[in-house]
């Protein structure tokens, strides 16, 4: 493990986390409020889409016209309504992200926790593993993979799933690390409780937390990873996603054509998701993982008062 | 342990990790189903052209032979032949490599100089308008697909500057009359401002919210208030205590950030039909020209370890502490 | 040489409501002098010395002087406390593991401030670093190392070293000896007391724990709830304590000799983010009665030297009731 990443990543002080925690500290931040309200707007609009966009590839239209009113958006290079291709690209976007990042938080939590909880010989080994596969630079192993396996969805959610499970796993271990450490873990060993219950019953709660933060800022960079494997023509042929409408942009000559409202809207809606899941991913790890709020130097002094009468 | 034991250690690491990359590469490139000959497109490309190519390359044998040939080629830096082109792999990517890496060396230098300065006043003036601005900036370039960004780039900003948008050279030039070193050169700048930039802006938003964030951490720590106590300016405190202590984690960010920016250079090359080694990559995948994408890969497997081990060794210069 | 009079601290929270961490506290220090701050934590004693050097953050408003040699470092703010910092007034904080920037040399920082303040610079001030350290007790050849090659206790010494750099008239001692094991506190304890001895230094020693006020400080304030509660010589303060809280303090220490049982004092201190009616300590007290809750009690002298709030030691009062 490089010390220099390692000493970047360790998390501080990783804290007990208590029920309550969440509401308390998380959501009432503003930017959580925020980032959440993005979020579920576009999941919303994802669940809707069949609904919203009924056949989004159909031409209605001339090839690249400019937004007018019966299509707020324009049309896209083979005339379709780019609105609806925005609208039916949310679904296929969202559903990669999320599960990509569901399958990388299954691998490296499970490595992490293993890694944590057993030490000795098995985290060696798996930090080592680890240690390998962080330094494979991700996207041309994407490209590689998906130029050698085929273009499916599934294929594709694996790919990126398989590939960023790293820092979950570095994660994951040194919280499992520092709650095996506290006090009560220790007492139920002592009592006899196996390990399945241990983890099951007082390390898992304890690690849940920050691994959904960790999860939520997977789903941002699995959408990232999604346009890119898109836009080099290696994404599922018959699906939308923004990836998809930035790649047909590209590739049907929307530049020629100054078609700005082909190029601009699946950007933004990525640019705005992963916006929104970095948000609350951060503020969710901030609060788990608190790192000094303190500081030192200010440009604004502190104040000064007359002295009050005294109290009576 | 000592200075040159922890060297040792992060050199050999970085060989083990090497060999690791060897190896994945290796059989991820077998694990295709059918060949790499079979998948092969080209006009040339009869039957027994690809039989006599497969007994060539040694794809007849048993898995484990060809693993060891891999490896002796490779130690003779011979990373195979292009099958489109039958020329050495070395030689077909050697001048995309050159191509990139002014590219990517110009992006990196505007990212680490925006970011560091924008990182460190929005951590110092933490709390005022400065710091918001340094915070959403940085947030907003970073949450920016690169691909996107080149091309809103070309589409906004490209016709403004007059800046060419594809290439690295412009084809007229030295044909109505004799191109000087100067006028070459201040072509192939032309070319390269805009992909650069591109990157620049990428990396830049992630640069920007690490140096940020790491000053916030220092300009808590106690030993900034002791160096308010004893008298130091705020300017002082922030250079003399908070920025040294703060680069550490933006050394490490630097060996990270170029396995982020690999999908984004090669993304933005492809946007801009910039000839550096990822659109070589983006040809190969739609050539199915595996040799070279093997190799390509390998190359930046290698360059990723490569500064990772800089980034090491440059950490155990700056902190101090890295030895006990 | 020190006198701190009237002095109020409040923080602004968020939510808009404000901590009033101290509540008009007064104290002075002669030259020369061991003056000991006593209390839990959280009553305000690390925040008066702070408001001592004006190192307190933005949301954060000061009322009171602080009278370093006739001058008030309060007068206007960050503006006039900046001037005095370590060249009048010098501190060694609480944890002084971390007060040293780990990737600097110590040498290095103790000479920061000379250079800073125009005492001396370059060979002469790295010279001047080297005694500082050998009166502290470290080898002057340490001068190039970083922190971390340090113990905690040598750590503890260098800062004091640093704390000296620019000849202070007051040193302020935060805490000095906590996570430190008892043999290596008491060489801390020596040590400041022979420095206020040959330097003639005021000192101001911050601590909850008494045993290291009898050993070194000549006086001492009691503090409660961000006010004086008693104050006067370590002496008086331990064979004749006016104030319930006092006694219960002296108390509850472990008493390695006796086999008394160790008590500790019920209860929590009050929030301070709110005003306090009557004793704040009345909650907690033991001899509490009527007046108590409801009447705040005044700094009466019980004796020259002598002061506590505490209405058992008000005749009125007590006549009253």
């Amino acid at each position: 493990m490089t010390a220099a990443v390692e000493a970047a990543e360790a998390p501080e002080s990783p804290i007990e986390v208590r029920p309550g925690l969440i509401r308390s500290k998380v959501l009432r931040q503003p930017q959580t409020i925020a980032g959440l309200t993005v979020l579920a707007l576009f999941v919303l609009v994802a669940a809707l889409s069949p609904v919203l966009a009924q056949d989004p590839k159909a031409q209605v239209g001339p090839v690249f016209q400019a937004p007018s009113g019966g299509h707020p958006l324009g049309t896209d290079g083979g005339g379709a309504d780019m609105t609806s291709l925005l609208i039916a690209g949310t679904r296929v976007s969202l559903m990669v992200g999320f599960a990509a990042a569901v399958v990388s938080a299954l691998i490296g939590g499970s490595i992490g926790l293993a890694s944590g909880f057993f030490g000795g010989k098995i985290d060696t080994i798996l930090m080592r593993f680890t240690d390998y596969v962080i330094v494979i630079p991700d996207v041309p192993l994407m490209i590689v993979a998906a130029a050698l396996f085929g273009r499916s969805l599934t294929n594709i959610i694996l790919i990126i799933g398989v590939i960023y499970w790293t820092t979950t796993a570095r994660l994951v271990r040194a919280q499992v690390k520092s709650v095996r450490e506290r006090v009560y873990v220790k007492r139920a060993r002592a009592l006899g409780a196996g390990n399945a219950r241990l983890i099951g019953k007082h390390v898992l709660p304890q690690v849940a937390p920050l691994l959904i933060a960790n999860t939520v800022l997977l789903v941002a960079y699995a959408i990232f990873a999604e346009t890119f494997i898109t836009f080099l023509g290696l994404g599922d042929p018959s699906l939308i996603s923004w990836g998809r409408l930035i790649e047909n942009a590209f590739t049907d000559d929307a530049l020629l054509n100054d078609a700005w409202w082909a190029i601009v809207p699946p950007g933004v809606c990525v640019a705005i998701v992963v916006l929104g899941c970095t948000m609350v991913g951060q503020s969710m790890e901030d609060a788990l993982n608190p790192r000094l709020s303190v500081g030192h130097l200010s440009v604004r002094r502190f104040g000064l008062r007359p002295v009050p009468r005294r109290e009576a | 342990m000592t200075g040159l034991d922890y060297v040792a250690k992060r050199v050999a690491f970085a060989c083990a990790t090497v060999l690791a990359a060897v190896t994945l590469n290796f059989v991820l490139f077998r694990a295709i189903p059918g060949d790499a000959v079979q998948a092969l497109r080209c006009q040339h490309c009869t039957v027994q052209f690809k039989n006599a190519l497969r007994k060539e390359l040694g794809l007849d044998k048993s898995k484990w032979e060809q693993y060891k040939r891999y490896l002796v080629d490779l130690a003779h830096g011979d990373l195979g032949s292009s099958v489109r082109s039958q020329q050495p792999v070395w030689d077909e990517l050697w001048p995309s490599i050159k191509n990139t890496m002014p590219m990517l060396a110009l992006g990196y230098l505007f990212a680490i100089f925006f970011g560091t300065i924008i990182g460190v006043i929005a951590a110092w003036r933490r709390g005022t308008f400065v710091e918001k601005a340094g915070l959403w900036s940085g947030l907003g370039f970073y949450s920016m697909p690169p691909q996107w960004l080149g091309l809103m780039i070309v589409l906004f900003v490209a016709g403004a500057v007059g800046l060419p948008t594809s290439g690295i050279k412009d084809p007229t030039l030295g044909i109505l009359g004799d191109a000087s070193t100067l006028d070459i050169l201040v072509d192939r700048i032309r070319h390269i401002i805009l992909p650069a930039l591109t990157i620049g802006l990428v990396l830049y938003g992630e640069y920007a919210l690490i140096v940020r964030s790491a000053m916030l951490e220092t300009l808590g720590e106690d030993y900034v208030l002791t160096a308010r106590a004893k008298g130091l300016s705020s300017w002082a405190t922030v250079w003399k205590h908070g920025f040294r202590n703060a680069l550490l984690p933006v050394v490490t960010l630097g060996a990270l950030s170029l396995g982020y920016i690999i999908g984004g250079f090669i993304t933005v090359e492809y946007v801009f039909s910039y000839p550096g080694i990822g659109l070589a990559i983006v040809e190969a995948i739609d050539q199915r020209d595996f040799p070279l994408l093997q190799g390509a890969f390998l190359l930046l497997a290698v360059s990723v370890i490569v500064f990772n081990l800089l980034a090491d060794l440059l950490y155990f210069k700056l902190d101090p502490r890295v030895t006990t | 040489m020190l006198a701190v009079s009237d002095l109020h601290v409040w923080f602004e929270l968020p939510g808009g409501r404000e901590l009033h961490a101290v509540r008009g506290i007064d104290f002075s220090v002669a030259a020369g002098e061991r003056f000991g701050l006593v209390g839990e934590s959280g009553c305000g004693k690390t925040t008066a010395i702070l408001a001592l050097m004006g190192l307190l953050p933005p949301n954060a408003s000061v009322a009171g002087q602080v009278l370093l040699d006739g001058e008030n470092v309060l007068a206007r703010g960050e503006e006039s406390a900046a001037p005095h910092r370590w060249r009048e007034i010098a501190m060694v904080f609480q944890g002084a593991m971390n007060a040293f920037n780990p990737v600097r040399t110590i040498g290095d920082q103790i000479v920061e401030p000379m250079e800073l303040h125009d005492i001396a610079e370059g060979r002469a001030a790295l010279r001047r670093a080297r005694e500082l350290l050998e009166i502290v007790g470290i080898p002057g050849d340490r001068v190039s190392r970083y922190p971390h090659e340090f113990s905690g206790g040598m750590r503890q010494r260098a800062a004091i070293a640093m704390a000296l750099a620019c000849t202070p008239k007051v040193l302020l001692a935060d805490e000095p000896t906590t996570a430190l094991d008892v043999m290596v506190q008491a060489q801390i304890l020596e040590l400041l007391t022979s420095l206020t001895n040959d330097f003639g230094l005021a000192l101001v020693l911050v601590t909850h724990d008494l045993p290291v006020v009898a050993q070194v400080c000549e006086r001492a304030a009691v503090m409660y709830a961000g006010r004086v509660a008693e104050l006067g010589s370590v002496d008086r303060l331990f064979h004749d304590p006016r104030h319930p809280y006092t006694r219960l303090l002296f108390a509850a220490t472990p008493d390695l000799y006796g086999d008394e049982a160790v008590a500790s004092i019920p209860g929590a201190p009050p929030r301070l983010d709110r005003a306090l009616a009557g004793c704040p300590f009345a909650p907690r007290c033991d001899r509490a009665f009527s007046p108590c809750p409801t009447v705040t009690p005044r700094l009466l002298e019980v004796e020259p030297g002598h002061i506590a709030a505490c209405h058992l030691n008000d005749p009125a009062v007590m006549a009253a009731s």
